[in-house]
């Protein structure tokens, strides 16, 4: 099979882009009608449509609600639609406008945080303003994010939208730190590559046809699944202005080969993903101001633009490269695509040199993070199997925070290093051996990736290389093997010790699972949560912040139960006949609101040991 | 002493950006120094400029490029799915 490489590349004639009324209206009054802001805007997207059709590159032109009203933007798309064969398409960015502002009397922009009923009338607006200039409906949408009752109206009232751009991958607290605790886009926990949406949740990819939205979402962006998990998301993307906002760049020759190497890593995922690998760029019009943005003058903002989509315009000449539209690649997914079917990247650091490699996996059950240079450990863990139903907007429990809640998070919950005391969030394995006790989330490996079918199941496999495990007496050679079953929210880790420097050691191992649930840093209330060990006997805690254990020999099945997350999560044994276990669940305490299931065994040379996790939903 | 304004360009406060936040600068045209108003940094263009290479020192493989393999990889511009 030839590997394919899909680009989209989508402009906005956006009028008040958000940026530039701040900056280069500075120590001004508010006048979002300013002649000066419109004209430069609207050059702005003239100057990026021409460097992507110099280079043969079709775009999709996202007008806004603010262009709408302007002659000259919708007639540029017509001609551009005529001749080059873009898409005219509709975002829900670029609401502020004079017309806006008048009509709904306030000055929130982000479509996703307006009450429900406010939703509705502005999509109508919106569409049918779009349906007088244009003549049709549009066939793709956006913004930065859009909930499922949002995507489900527009789908309903707009049934010829069959593609949106619909999240920013891990734009979440990192990106409201990093903006000053004053950008309040938060989304963290959705996919960092296109899928179709769930009417249940928008994070979490449809499952079959009944929960299909009817639409195809794209990212906003695609992002360093490195670097924006650990830092500021808005300068690692395929998008040049972001690496000029990250310094990425050699500030003399104003060089930055990182964003050529985002661009092919991007590429490379076709290994994981059966021949497909997919890349967008959207760079709004206030990111190319006059002005400059930040330190970086205007010459450098244009010479990026010029050479991201010279390089997409390479590729493309030498047959490397598909650009469609976002209708386009809207049916190109559908027939490529399988509901069950995973997307999965192996990444490796392209930044920082720290030779640091995760494996991201996404399907309509769970998102997880394995990190390599943790011993296979998962650092992030979302359980899409629940389909939360998490209403966002004004007059909803959450007008701002759409995040997807996560059971681990090793940055916002500590992962394996704590302070001192207690414990975070991390699914690892310790190794135990005459009272020394060593840690897998300690040893840095890398992976090899395959598919295999087992028992009737496809199956993604990672392999990773073998660690020593280095005790005062002996050292034993241990391979972690990580299976992610489609199609069922189940992972298993296989733990082979490969070698034993003493042949008649054995060591004691303990596969664990430290999880809570939430959206930010900050703890949630723990005390519904059910703790079961179960086997020959079933016991249960309920949390109170107890610190209380309980432990069962050869238990079927550990679980918790997170009702505010509707999400059972469990870890179960898979092991040769005879093979003796103990199960154990832990409570937290209020210093350390965790939970913990677990199992303990005892491993010779060449024995192996599996457990597996499984998510479910829990009503 | 006179109210804070903007530079030429819209520094930020590198001090800021090492611990991953985004604050402009304000300029003293009287002292000709940028200064932050979330930290206690403040310093002339070229102080900035130089703190600037400064905060990249985390970036080690800023300049190298990666070839991930891809021209062992065949490609196709059809976009015609294959089954």
């Amino acid at each position: 099979m030839k590997n394919q490489f899909v680009v989209n590349v989508i402009h906005r004639p956006e009028m008040v882009p958000e940026y530039a009324e701040k900056v280069t209206g500075h120590g001004k009054e508010e006048n979002i009608s300013r002649k000066a802001l419109l004209t430069e805007s609207l050059d702005i997207f003239k100057t990026q449509q021409s460097i992507a059709h110099k280079n043969g590159i079709k775009t999709t032109i996202q007008m806004t609600y603010a262009s709408l009203f302007n002659d000259e933007a919708v007639e540029l798309a017509k001609a551009h639609h005529e001749q080059y064969g873009d898409e005219i398409a509709l975002t829900l960015l670029g609401l502020p406008c004079k017309e806006f502002r008048e009509k709904y009397k306030t000055k929130d922009f982000c479509i996703w945080m307006f009450s429900m009923e406010d939703k509705k009338e502005i999509v109508r607006d919106v569409f049918e303003k779009f349906y007088e200039r244009f003549g049709f409906y549009p066939e793709s949408t956006g913004s930065y994010y859009m909930d499922a009752d949002l995507t489900n109206f527009i789908k309903q009232e707009y049934p010829s939208v069959k593609c949106a751009v619909a999240t920013c991958w891990e734009e979440g607290p990192k990106a409201y730190h990093t903006c000053n605790n004053s950008w309040y886009t938060l989304f963290d926990g959705g996919p960092w590559a296109p899928w179709i949406p769930s009417k249940q949740n928008t994070h979490a990819p449809a499952a079959n046809e009944a929960e299909d939205s009817g639409i195809v979402a794209i990212p906003h962006l695609s992002r360093d699944l490195i670097a924006c998990y650990d830092g500021n998301g808005s300068n690692f993307g395929t998008h040049p202005q972001n690496v000029l906002r990250g310094m990425i760049y050699d500030s003399k020759t104003w060089e930055y080969p990182y964003l050529y190497n985002l661009i092919d890593q991007y590429r490379n995922l076709a290994r994981f993903n059966n021949g497909y690998s997919y890349n967008m760029m959207f760079v709004g019009p206030g990111w190319m101001n006059k002005m400059g943005r930040w330190e970086a003058p205007y010459e450098l903002l244009l010479k990026s633009y010029e050479d991201g989509m010279a390089y997409y315009g390479k590729l493309k000449k030498e047959g490397k490269l598909i650009d469609m539209t976002m209708a386009e690649f809207a049916d190109y997914y559908r027939e490529k695509k399988s509901y069950t079917e995973p997307e999965c990247a192996l990444w490796d650091d392209i930044l920082y040199g720290s030779d640091k490699e995760l494996f991201w996996y996404t399907d309509p059950f769970l998102r997880a993070c394995v990190n390599m240079d943790q011993g296979g450990a998962i650092v992030d863990l979302r359980p899409y199997a629940a389909k939360l139903d998490w209403k966002v907007g004004i007059g909803t429990p959450h007008v701002q925070d759409a995040s997807y809640p996560f059971l681990i998070q090793e940055k916002y919950r500590a992962g394996y290093f704590t302070h001192y005391a207690g414990e975070g969030t991390i699914r690892s394995a310790k190794v135990i051996h005459n009272g020394e006790e060593v840690d897998l989330a300690l040893c840095r490996t890398k992976a090899h990736f395959s598919e295999e079918m087992i028992d009737g199941k496809k199956n993604r496999i990672l392999t990773l290389d073998a660690t020593d495990i280095e005790f005062a007496d002996l050292t034993c050679t241990i391979q972690t093997k990580v299976y992610f079953e489609e199609g069922t929210g189940r992972i298993k880790h296989e733990r082979r010790v490969l070698n034993m420097s003493d042949k008649n050691a054995e060591v004691t191992l303990n596969e664990y699972m430290v999880a809570c649930y939430g959206t930010t840093e900050y703890s949630e209330d723990m005390t519904s949560v059910k703790l079961t060990v179960s086997g020959s006997d079933t016991r249960t805690i309920d949390y109170a912040y107890k610190c209380r254990e309980d432990s069962l020999d050869n238990a079927t099945s550990v679980y918790a139960v997170v009702p505010p997350i509707e999400t059972k999560v469990s870890l179960s044994v898979e092991a040769e006949e005879g093979k003796a276990f103990t199960g154990y669940i832990k409570e937290g305490y209020a210093f350390s609101p965790m939970f913990t299931l677990g199992y303990t065994t005892t491993l010779k040379e060449s024995e192996v040991f599996a457990t597996w996790l499984s998510l479910e939903k829990a009503n | 002493m006179a109210q804070l304004g903007k530079g030429k360009l819209n520094y930020r406060c590198p001090s800021c950006f090492m611990r991953d936040l985004d604050i402009d600068m304000f300029y003293d045209k009287e002292k000709k120094e940028f200064c932050c108003i979330r930290c206690q940094y403040r310093g002339s263009e070229k102080d900035v400029l130089e703190k600037n290479e400064m905060v990249r020192f985390r970036y080690g493989a800023m300049l190298k490029r990666f070839d991930f393999g891809l021209e062992d990889m065949e490609w196709t511009n059809d976009p015609a799915v294959e089954k």
